[in-house]
């Protein structure tokens, strides 16, 4: 038996520490003392029933029964939470579309590729500088939406709006799992080899993109430049269409190829772009030229006219076509990852269902 | 009838299970054995010890936050009062909490009645 001058002392320290961790108010005051003149009646009641008073070690036993200051605190506080489990999912929901939705791709196919472009061909400085972006980014969304669905609990305006729906305001029921046909893969495969048989053709026979027009324009340097990659990624499509068409059960591969194919494009038509973009001179021909046979004939200042919106239209389709591309992709890791989580959920063997 | 069941593993998921099961079908219990003791004004330590005598433990940090809410509600009335030279909290079943109590126990009464029904069927 241990002895202590006051061990009731141990009682005071004790409600001292479940003190710390409650907030200073009136109510939680209120519910201390309570605390306390329970703990005290406990020590009481076992003083009488051994006759004598209780021993440190001994009111140390009540105290352990009653529980940690911490503990005890947590169960007598007020239940406070920054967004409560009405905003909850809605809150998930909003963060999830923000970072994962918005932000990641932007980063990935925007952010990324400008990056990538002002770093001189540096992919380690481009990519520590789009982590570091996004990070930074995703950081301040997560703060800000949070902010918001707090400021949103406090005021109950999210209840009041929830309180007045319309069931036949709901989404229409989800269409089962979209397939890709067959026939659209064999079309797509068809389309691909008749396009890149044409592009093989090009460089020799330029009337294939000109039409009548070949007699006075000329493919422009850049065509030569970016000849090969192209012919890459056109032979890469064929490939990854004639796998989709003998492994259809390769999902993920269909899915994942895609994006591999729309970021290939991006950094390609981007690279594109930069280089039209950076040679603007008063004979700017990046894409069509005129004819060299033509210079100096009477009509070489209207066919360089000809020549010069034929380039910049080429340079806008170009460049609506980075869009295009940019959404495309977004659209495709959004079906990647959806597919993902379906199989996960489909694969996981914590919770089923039974009739 | 579609239920969902939360399948786990071993022993200590199963306690668990029960645990929380266990807490949401005292939860509602509490309250009304709280309300019917609280017929007669007591201060919180006996009324843990009168629910405990009958069966029903509460601890401290359940106890004294379900007074306050049943407070809040308008159910109880509660005093500090000196007894024993202690200042004790006492409470008791105000008038509007009579009429609740008076209704929970029927609702009670019924459900309990559709249980062993239920269970008799079984």
């Amino acid at each position: 038996m241990s002895t202590l001058k006051n061990p009731l002392e141990l009682l005071d320290r004790y409600l001292q520490a479940v003190r710390f961790w409650l907030p200073k108010t009136r109510r939680q005051e209120d519910l201390l003392a309570e605390l306390g003149e329970d703990l005290r009646s406990q020590i009481d009641d076992k003083e009488g029933e051994l006759g004598r008073a209780l021993d440190k070690d001994e009111i140390s036993e009540i105290l352990k029964r009653c529980g940690a200051p911490m503990v005890v605190a947590t169960r007598l506080g007020p239940k406070r939470h920054l967004i409560g489990p009405t905003l909850y999912p809605i809150y998930t929901f909003v963060l999830k579309m923000v970072v994962l939705w918005i932000l990641v791709p932007a980063f990935l196919f925007i952010v990324g590729l400008v990056n990538l472009a002002n770093s001189n061909g540096d992919w380690g400085k481009a990519a520590a500088a789009t982590l570091g972006g996004l990070w930074s980014a995703a950081f301040v969304a997560a703060g800000i939406i949070t902010l918001v669905f707090a400021i949103l609990e406090r005021t109950h305006a999210i209840a009041d709006v929830a309180c007045k729906w319309d069931p036949s305001s709901l989404p229409p029921l989800e269409k089962s799992e979209r397939k890709t046909s067959l026939f659209q893969t064999n079309c797509e495969l068809v389309f691909n080899v008749f396009g890149f048989v044409w592009l093989l053709l090009l460089p020799n026979h330029p009337f294939l993109v000109f039409g009548p027009a070949s007699a006075f324009l000329s493919i422009g340097p850049i065509f030569h430049d970016f000849y090969l990659p192209f012919v890459l990624l056109a032979a890469a499509v064929i490939v990854r269409l004639v796998v989709m068409l003998a492994r259809p059960q390769w999902k993920v591969f269909a899915l994942g190829s895609r994006i591999v194919q729309a970021a290939a494009t991006l950094v390609l038509v981007n690279a594109i772009i930069n280089v039209a973009g950076h040679t603007v001179t008063a004979d700017w021909h990046p894409f069509v030229a005129v004819a060299s046979t033509l210079r100096g004939t009477e009509k070489y200042a209207q066919f360089v006219k000809i020549a010069a919106i034929v380039n910049v239209s080429i340079l806008i389709s170009f460049v609506g076509t980075w869009i295009g591309v940019c959404i495309g992709g977004v659209v495709q890791t959004w079906e990647l990852l959806k597919y993902i989580r379906k199989q996960r959920i489909s694969h996981e063997p914590a919770s089923l269902q039974v009739q | 009838m579609c239920a969902t069941y939360y399948m786990t593993n071993g022993s200590t998921g199963t306690n668990e299970l029960f645990e929380n099961l266990k807490l949401e079908l005292r939860r509602g219990c509490l309250t009304l054995a709280v309300l019917t003791q609280l017929r007669t004004e007591r201060y919180g330590y006996t009324l843990r010890k009168a629910l405990a005598d009958d069966g029903l433990e509460i601890d401290e940090g359940t106890l004294y936050p379900l007074l306050r809410r049943l407070e809040s509600q308008g159910l109880l009335v509660s005093q500090w009062r000196e007894e024993d030279k202690r200042n004790k909290r006492f409470y008791r079943l105000s008038p509007d909490g009579e009429q609740i109590l008076s209704q929970l126990l029927t609702e009670w009464q019924r459900i309990n009645e559709s249980l062993n029904k239920i269970l008799q069927e079984a």
